[in-house]
Order: C-alpha cells, then structure tokens, then sequence
C-alpha cells in the first residue's frame, strides 16, 4: 500500500509541490520566531557579560532598581563615603562610582538628539575604557568637556571640536567642547541605537544627582568576598559578583526579544493557521480526483482502513519533507531578521547564531498539522464505495445544512470567547480568551463561507459575466461552494486580521480627531513628541506666547506623573497658570466652588472626588515626589471631561513639581487672525525650545496617531505571508480544477472556444474567488474592529471609524492577486492539448 | 436514398494523408495515404477494426490534429497549415462535434449547452433555426435541465442539437451512440438521417455498429490506416457480410502497401 501511495505521489508532483509550500512557509515562520528569540537574547547576553569584564563585583542600593531609572533623583543613591569605604576593604583592588542618567542635547538642528531612544549621560572614568573604545581625542578633563559615542556623532550631526548644549530634568542647560569620540567594543556605535555623553565626575552630578556628591552604582575589582564588601557597607546596599549582575542586566534585554518573538510566532501561527485551510483543500481534490482510483482499490480487496492509511501516509510524507524544509528556511530567515533587528536598532550588535531545542516544535506542527488536516479528506475517502469504480464518477454537491448549523454554533461560541475575553471576565486570561475566541470564530466563519458563496458568488459574478468566458468562469466558481469557500478562507483570515486593526486603528484616528475637535477650543497646540523623557518648554516662551498680540487665550498643563500622592495613593498631578481660562479651552467646567484656586486649593473632577471620597471643602494631604507634604483643600469639583479629568493643584505647588515647567500649551488665536501667521510667530518664540513645536489642530492629530500607522504598516507587512499562503491556495485549487475538468476544457476548444476565452475563463474564476475571500475577510474584519471598539468604548476609544481607503485598497489587490494566481493554471488550461482532453480514458 | 441535393459539392476532401504516432521502433502508423472525398449534403459512415485509424482520420480532419503528409479541405478551406487561432475559428464556425461521451458542460442547461457555440462566438443563434431542431429532436420539455438531470439518450441529443445549431458545413461524431441502448441509439442515429434529408446537413460517423452504418447513404471501410472499401447505399446485412471477409481485406491492404 505504502508503494502504492508513493508511486501515487510521484506521479503528481505540481500538486505536491503547492501543498509543501504552505505547509514550508508555516513551519519557516515558527521556526524563525524561535530562532529570532534565542538569537538576539544570545547575542545581546554576550554583549552585556562584555560590559561586565573585569569587573568582580557590583554594588548598588538596595531599593527597588527600577525606581532608579527614569526622570527621579531618588533614594537610590550611594553617598561617595560608601566609595570610601567599599576601597578599604580587604581585597578591593579598585572601585569606581558610576553615575549614569537621561540627560537631554541639543543637535544641530536645534531640536533634542535621539527623540525615540533617550541620550544617555555618565561619568567618564578609568572603568569607562573597560568596554568602551576612543576613536578619536580623549575623555573629558574639565567641567566643560565631554566624550560622545559614535552614535551620538551620527543623530546630532556635531562632531570632536564643536560645542553641544546639553541639560537634565534638575540642571539647567550648559556648553560643552566635544573632545573625544567613543565606540563600543566590537566595533559599534551604539547597544541599543542609543546616544551616549561621557562627563567628568563632577559635572555628571550636577546634572544627574542633582548636585550631590554620590553615585547609582560602583564597579569593583579585585578577589574581596562581596559578603566582605556587604558587612562593611551595611544592608541600605546590595552587592552582586559581576557574573550575577551581568545576567540581571541580561534579562532586561530578554524580555525585549521575546517580545519580538512572540509578535513572530504570532505571525507564524496565523501563517499555519492559514496552511490548514490549504491542506485540507488539496486534499479533498486530490482525494476527489482519486475516487475511482480508490474505489478500485477497494473494490480489489483494500480495507476502508488502508484507504485512509494511503491518504494519511502520503500527508505525513509531505509533512516530514516540507517542515524540514521549513525548519531549514526558518533557521535561515530567523538569522536574517536578526541581522536586520542588529543593524537597524541594535547599533550592529554583533549576531551568534542560536538554534534552540524548541525550534524543533516546527516540525512538530508542521508534521501534525498535515497530517491532522489530511483526516478529513481521508476518512472521507475511505467512504468511497466500491462501485464507484464501474460508475460514472458523478460528486453532486453535498448539502449544506450540517455544516452551516455547525458553523452558526462555532462561529457563537468564539464570539462569548471574544466577548468574555474583552469584557474582563476572564481576568488575567482576557487576552488569551480574546485570541483564542478570535481564532474560534474564525473556524466558524470558514463553515459557514459555502453557504454565503452561493449568493456572494452569484453577485460578484454577476459584475464579471459580461462575456460569455466570464459567465463560465462565474459558473464554475460556483459549482462547488465548499472547495470555493475554503480557498478563499484563507485570503478571507488574512484580510480580516488586517481589516480589523486597520478598524480599529482608524476608530482611534477618529476619535483623536474627534476628542481635538470638540474638546479643544484651541487653534494652535505647542507639545512634543512623546519620547524617553516628558518635553517641556520654559515658563517664560509660554508667557511671550500669551504676550503676542494676536493669541487671545492660552491654556497650559504642567504635569507630575510619577512619585506623587494624594491621600496615600499615587497619581498624577496637573497645574495649570491660570485654571480658569485654560478649562475654558479644554472644555471643562465647574460643578462646584471656583477655578480661581487658592494656593491651598485642589480641584479634581466627579468621579475622581467620589473615588477618593471627598468633597468640597474636605482638606487632603498631597505628597510630590520631592518628599514636600501639604495638606490641601477641594476648591473646586469640575464635571467629567476628558481632557480636564485628575487632580489640579494651584500654580504656587508648580515649584514642587519634578520639572516644574509646562508642558503644553494650547492656543486661541484672535477673531479675524491669520492662524498660520500666529504660527510662524510662536514657531520664531520656540527656535530655542528643543524639545517642543507648534503645530495646528489637523497636524496635532496627525502626529498623535503616527506610530499607529506605523504599527498598522508592520501588521500588514507580516501578514503579506499569509496572502502569500492564500495565493498559493488559489494556485493550488485552479491548477487542480483545470485538471479536473480536462475533458470539458477539451470540449469547449473543441467547438471552438480560443485560447484567450480559455484563460479569461480561468481568470474570472480566480478573481471571484479572491474577491469573495477579500469581501468576506473585510466584513469579518470590521466585525471584529468593531467588537474591539465597543469593548473599548468605556476607556475612551468613542468613535468608530472605518479605514475606506485600505478597504479599496484590499478589493484592489484581491483582483490583483486574482489576476496572479489565474496566471499559470490559465496557462495551463489554454496550453491544454484538445486531443487529449477527449480521448476517452 | 440520398436525394436531398441536387448539385453534389465536396464538403470535406483528404487527399494523400499520412499520419504516424511515435518514432523509431515505437511508431505506429495510423494513416497512411488516405484520400478521401465527402459530399456535401451526404451521411457517410467511417467503420473499421480497432485501431485501424477511424478516429484520427476524423480528427484529422476535423483540424483537431496535424497531418504529417497531405491535405485536408473543409468546404474551399484548406486546413492543413492553419494557426492554432484560425483552426479554432474554423472549428466554431464550420464543424460541429458529437462525442461518444462527456459532450455537455455539466454547468449550464440544455438550452445552454445548445447555444454554447454561438455564446463562444459571442454571437447570436438563430432562434427559429434552434427552436426547429429543438422540435425535431423532442427536447422541447428539457431545455431548463441541467446535463445530470438527463438521461444518456437525451444528453446525446442534446449534443446533436449543439453540433447542428450552428448550420455548420460538416458534423463528425465518433461512435456518438457507443454509450447509449438500442433504442436511444435508434433515435439519435434517425435524427442524423432526418436532419441530412430535410436540412441538407453534411455528417460524418465513425460507428462499430452495422446497424448504425445502415443509417448512412455511404461507408467508408478502414483497415491498418487505408481504405479498404467505399460502399453506397449500405445495409446492415451488406455490412456485416463485408466484415466477415475483413481479414482478407486487410491482407490484400497490407500487400498493396508492401
Ligand atoms: N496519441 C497517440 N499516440 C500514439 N499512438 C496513437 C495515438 N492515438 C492513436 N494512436 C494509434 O494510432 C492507431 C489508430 O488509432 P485510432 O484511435 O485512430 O483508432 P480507431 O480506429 O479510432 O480505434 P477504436 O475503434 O478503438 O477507437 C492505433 O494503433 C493507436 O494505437
Ligand atoms: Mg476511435
């Protein structure tokens, strides 16, 4: 039997080769997830256990490290006497104190260096040169001096002799002569894309330490016990071997790349999940076409049994070949996208190849997928009765009803999934419900798509039978709901995963757009991007902004977001110069008491005041993250408004803020002004404001929804593989249609039809297909965008809007992916020899 | 019993045809010097042991395949030589095709099915034309019925009301009632006769059946890719008498080609 099969397989190669396909590209993308993750963590472990040569151990305070990072100076630090100490213990060859920050610069530009990943400041010492390499001049020696990486050279345009401006979130901004270049060891300019300014000592403090004579970690060598080191400095400190710090550091980077892995294991999932579709496609043609071939064999004596053994043995053969092959492309593509990641934000880290035991599930899934998805058809087979092989093989087409009632009840039972996974219901496991449901329905749809071809097909066909070869090709498309309504499931996953983020991408667009249009009563907004640090501009450019001439209100926002408490519980703290005129313009509105507050006086809005429990006139103790405690009085309640909603302390607490400087600024621009005119004036007001600019209402949408675009670009890069997936099950289908129905295409170019009417036949055929996938996928999609909005809708995702030009756009390119899957079967059918096609077999 | 046309033009002429399959050791060939006239207006019987070439005359002639020495002539065209395009053309709009089986497209009704040359064409059939045909072949009551929906003798006529749908200068049909009983053979084959008589239709039948060849005004007999014997006004008797002594005219072909 096991030769029969093989013999079988042989002689129908094409075939085999498209089902391989899905099932190598699949297995290729899996396995390029798992390669992906263990690579970079690799390459990025070995990076950082570089960072930590030669040094033996580490010492650092032992409050939460995390809190050491970000814009606070905290309680981290270690005082310069703990320095002291830690070179006189017992076998302490040397230690040095590391101070290291965000510290902001200015480019050539005028605007901050490194928007998106942050400018890294330090001390520049003896321990410094460890891993790090001067290309060219040497470390700072005076206050005024400093070294910059490579990187650095490269964002700001600025280079060894020339001054560079630079400040901190505490220290005002001051000068410095660039006298050296740095790269990493390893020949990089950067870990992670970042920038990076070497200071001296002295100068490091004043910028990161606020002036304090202490440092965030210290490096030390020599054979000293780090439980010696620990006694002497006391328990305010942890102390960790170099080898143990490396591998903390190490985990911060992990979690990055598998990150990135999973995002590709996704990918890699739908792209199987998609491959599914095709297998079971091929195989109940093949399946089809082999009835008499199988009848045979039974009627000469094969047990149903080893009819399904045959078909199954032949998936699992194909299943072994291609997810080797898979794994083997995996591995490859898995290496590449490494590189890629490296070169483009990982500042060329040096790449090790890792293939990790678990890249093996490739072919595990690719293997089971196959064969599991060969179950169908060959159980299916193995019905085949033996008389069959004396019979004219006639497949009338099966009903429906059994199928289309299992897909109503699959379909309902990933949509609760969808439902509990987006209401909270499911708790931690909300996401995964979430997915799963998403997945579930998707089944469900797939079972119910034969019995939607029939009207969708019959319309989209109707458009296409203008010539009579359309009209033929709309009739074949539709002759067999269930094999035209799983190729075009595939295209239909695809497009609907896409379609749906793209909705709800665009939902959040119009909301954006929306929340600026009636919640804004402003012209002009001054705000930056949002990058490693929260930009801010000067008090006084947001006084000379309200002294033009032409502006006749202006709103601003001063923020504390982290360290900040009110009554025991952290949250985020807003001021505003002057509340009253600046609520106008947010349209928020008082409920209660007055926005003229006190410099005692807290405003915060409804649900906020009941939350808290607090009423007007209740006195409240606020901490801010410098440590100062006021008791502070409700002035005033303000309505619920979006932009307005949280706690507003008076403008004379600003000082206490951790950057006390505006934010924003949001501009009315006076009756009868020209709005562009205002904007080129407070453009001038901001040339010396790096960090923030002027744009108008439409551009402030615009940039607050950029990266969506970006995450939406990504999405559909990726899923490309599964439209690639579908392409081929297109292929796969039609070449075998036009096998199946040689004979009626001998027939029709017997009496006469061309070569050309052949083709269009087949390609009016393909494109239906395409296009019912693509309508389908986009109905599905919305379905699933809008599902997402409404679970959304509470946290401020209000409108719904649909994305119409992607829609086009994927109509377009389902007739153009139409177009190209028709190309070779219709070759292949106009190619046909008329001879023998009606031979009789 | 040809009677029908007065004038006697040639519809179809083969003159010097050879055809061989394979090369070397393997070749077989499957014509060898047939020359051939059919008149128009006349039905003409192909008959001839298995394998004697029956088919690939009728293909040959057909434009379906190539000729390797001769030429074939529908009407004052020549067919020999013809692009694949232009075979095509001629196909659609001179012959019409019966097959043995599978000759509808399981897609479209009878009525369909009947038009369908003319649909290629992206023509109009003429309507009082079909509905005759449709008539004299009693299909009147079927024509919304899709080919599964038919019997064996009906799909056969509905293939006959194709190939004559479109008036074209010659039918072939191999052996179109091959698959079908006596009875629904008897009516196919007396509508081949009857649309000779009254419409003046040319046809050409390659048949194993005696009985079938005595539906024919004419009968060509083949043996080992030659014609062994023109008979006119065939009878089945005269026919069967003809194929018992087939041995002995196949030896005298083989002879007179050595
Ligand atoms: N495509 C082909 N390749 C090789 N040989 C062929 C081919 N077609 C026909 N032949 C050979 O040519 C000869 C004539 O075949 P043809 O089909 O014309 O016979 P036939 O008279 O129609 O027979 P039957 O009554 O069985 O249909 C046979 O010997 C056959 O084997
Ligand atoms: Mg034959």
């Amino acid at each position: 039997m096991l030769r029969a099969t093989l013999k079988g397989m042989a002689s129908r190669k094409a075939r085999l080769v498209l089902t391989s396909l899905a099932v190598v590209l699949g297995t290729m993308f899996v396995a390029a997830a798992m390669v992906l993750t263990a690579t970079m963590e690799k390459s990025v472990s070995g990076v950082i256990a570089d960072a930590f040569t030669g040094v033996d151990a580490v010492v650092t305070s032992a409050e939460d490290p995390a809190a050491a990072q970000g814009n606070t100076p905290s309680a981290t630090l270690i005082p310069a006497d703990v320095l002291d100490t830690v070179r006189g213990v017992d076998g302490v060859d040397t230690a040095d104190g590391d101070v290291s920050g965000q510290v902001n610069a200015i480019g050539d530009d005028g605007k901050l260096v490194g928007a998106f990943a942050p400018t890294i400041g330090f001390n520049w010492n003896d321990q410094s040169t460890g891993y790090n390499e001067i290309r060219d001049g040497r470390g700072p020696q005076a206050d005024d001096e400093v070294i910059v990486s490579a990187q650095f050279v490269t964002d700001a345009g600025l280079s060894i002799g020339d001054t560079v401006t630079a400040y901190s979130y505490s220290a005002d901004r001051a000068d410095y002569e660039i006298v050296g270049v740095f790269g990493l060891s390893g020949d990089r300019d950067s870990l992670a894309g970042e920038t990076q300014m070497g200071f001296t000592t002295a100068e490091a403090q004043r910028l990161l330490t606020q002036g304090e004579n202490a440092y965030m970690t210290i490096y030390v060598t020599g054979d000293a016990a780090t439980g010696d080191i620990a006694d002497a400095i006391g328990a305010d400190y942890r102390v960790q071997t170099g080898e143990e710090a490396s591998e903390e550091a190490a985990e911060g980077f992990a979690a990055v790349a598998d990150i990135m892995g999973y995002i590709f294991l996704g990918f890699g999932l739908v792209a199987v999940f998609v491959s599914v579709f095709l297998i079971i496609n091929t195989f109940t043609i093949i399946v089809a076409q082999r009835q008499r071939e199988l009848a045979l064999l039974r009627a000469i004596g094969a047990a149903r049994g080893q009819v399904v053994g045959s078909v199954l043995a032949e998936a699992a053969v194909i299943g072994v070949i291609a997810s080797i092959a898979g794994l083997g492309l995996g591995v490859l593509l898995g290496w590449g996208l490494s590189q890629l990641v490296s070169s483009s934000a990982m500042g060329g880290l040096p790449v090790e190849l890792e293939v990790p035991p678990t890249s093996l599930w490739a072919l595990a899934v690719g293997i089971g997928v196959t064969v599991l998805s060969a179950i169908i058809p060959a159980v299916r087979a193995s019905g085949v009765p033996p008389v069959a092989a004396m019979r004219e093989a006639v497949n009338p087409p099966k009903p429906l009803r059994g199928i289309t009632i299992a897909g109503l009840a699959v379909t309902a039972v990933g949509g609760v999934l969808v439902a509990l996974g987006l209401t909270d219901n499911l708790g931690d496991l909300g996401l995964t419900g979430f997915l799963t449901g998403v997945g579930i329905a998707f089944v469900g749809i797939t079972l119910l798509t034969p019995i939607l071809s029939r009207p969708l097909v019959a319309l989209l066909g109707a458009v296409m039978s203008w010539s009579f070869s359309g009209r033929l090709g709309k009739l074949n498309a539709g002759r067999n709901p269930r094999r035209t309504a799983i190729t075009a499931s595939a295209l239909m996953i695809a497009v609907a995963l896409v379609t749906g983020i793209a909705t709800i991408v665009s939902s959040f667009k119009e909301t954006t757009a929306e929340l600026a249009d009636q919640n804004l009563d402003s012209d002009l907004i001054v705000m930056g991007q949002q990058g490693a640090n929260i930009p801010t501009f000067a008090p006084e450019t947001l006084a000379e902004i309200k002294a033009l001439p032409d502006v006749s209100a202006v709103g601003d926002m001063y923020g504390e977001f982290f360290g900040a408490e009110v009554d025991g519980r952290q949250t985020a703290l807003l001021a505003s110069e002057d509340l009253p005129t600046s609520l106008g313009i947010f349209s928020g509105t008082v409920a209660e008491g007055s926005a003229d507050l006190p410099d005692d006086g807290l405003a915060v809005n409804e649900s906020a005041a009941a939350d808290y429990g607090v009423e007007l006139g209740d006195t409240v103790p606020v901490t801010f993250a410098d440590g100062t405690e006021v008791p502070l009085r409700v002035s005033a309640i303000l309505d619920d408004a979006l932009l307005t909603d949280g706690w507003w302390v008076a403008p004379a607490q600003i000082e206490h803020f951790t950057v006390p400087k505006p934010m924003q600024a949001y501009i009315q621009v006076a009756d009868g002004a020209d709005v562009d005119a205002v904007q080129d004036q407070v453009d001038d007001i901001l040339a010396d404001e790096p960090e923030v600019s002027v744009t108008n209402n439409a551009d402030f949408v615009e940039q607050q929804t950029s990266q969506l675009d970006i995450l939406l670009n990504s999405v559909q890069i990726l899923l490309a593989l599964a439209i690639i997936i579908a392409i081929i099950g297109v292929v796969n289908t039609l070449v075998l249609s036009v096998l199946e129905r040689t004979r009626e295409l001998g027939l029709l170019r017997a009496i006469g039809m061309t070569r050309g009417q052949a083709r269009r036949m087949i390609t009016v055929e393909s494109v239906i297909i395409c296009l019912f996938g693509a309508v389908l996928g986009i109905a599905v999609g919305i379905g699933l965008g809008w599902t997402v909005q409404q679970a959304l809708e509470e946290e401020g995702l209000t409108s719904f809007a649909l994305p119409w030009d992607l829609i086009v756009t994927y109509l377009v390119a389902a007739v153009a992916v139409g177009l190209l899957a028709a190309i070779a079967p219709a070759a292949r059918a106009a190619k046909l020899n008329v001879l023998n096609a009606i031979a009789y077999e | 019993m040809s009677t029908a046309s007065p004038v006697k033009t040639t519809a179809v002429s083969a003159e010097g045809v050879w055809k061989a399959y394979g090369t070397g050791e393997a070749q077989v060939v499957a014509l060898r010097d047939v020359s051939v006239q059919f008149a128009s207006g006349a039905f003409t019987a192909i008959m001839g042991p298995s394998g004697s070439g029956k088919s690939t005359l009728m293909h040959c002639l057909a434009g379906l395949d190539t000729t390797d020495r001769g030429t074939v002539h529908i009407g004052d065209t020549p067919v020999t030589g013809l692009s694949d395009k232009a075979l095509t053309k001629l196909r659609r709009d001179k012959i019409g095709f019966i097959f043995q089986q599978f000759n509808l497209l399981p897609t479209l009704t009878a009525e369909e099915n009947i038009t369908l040359p003319a649909a290629i064409a992206g023509a109009k059939a003429d309507p009082d034309w079909i509905k005759k045909i449709i008539h004299t072949l009693d299909l009147t009551d079927r024509l919304s019925h899709k080919p599964t929906e038919l019997s064996g003798g009906q799909q056969q006529r509905v293939a006959c009301a194709r190939a004559l749908a479109s008036r074209p200068e010659v039918v072939f049909a191999d052996e179109p009632t091959g698959n079908l009983d006596t009875r629904s053979g008897a009516e196919v084959l007396r509508f081949l006769r009857t649309s000779v008589d009254e419409f003046g239709q040319t046809i050409v039948m390659v048949t194993h059946d005696p009985s079938a060849a005595a539906y024919a005004d004419r009968v060509v007999f083949l043996a080992d890719g030659q014609i062994v014997e023109d008979m006119t006004e065939p009878t089945a008797d005269k026919v069967i008498d003809k194929m018992k002594h087939f041995e002995e005219l196949v030896a005298a072909a083989q002879e007179a080609a050595a």
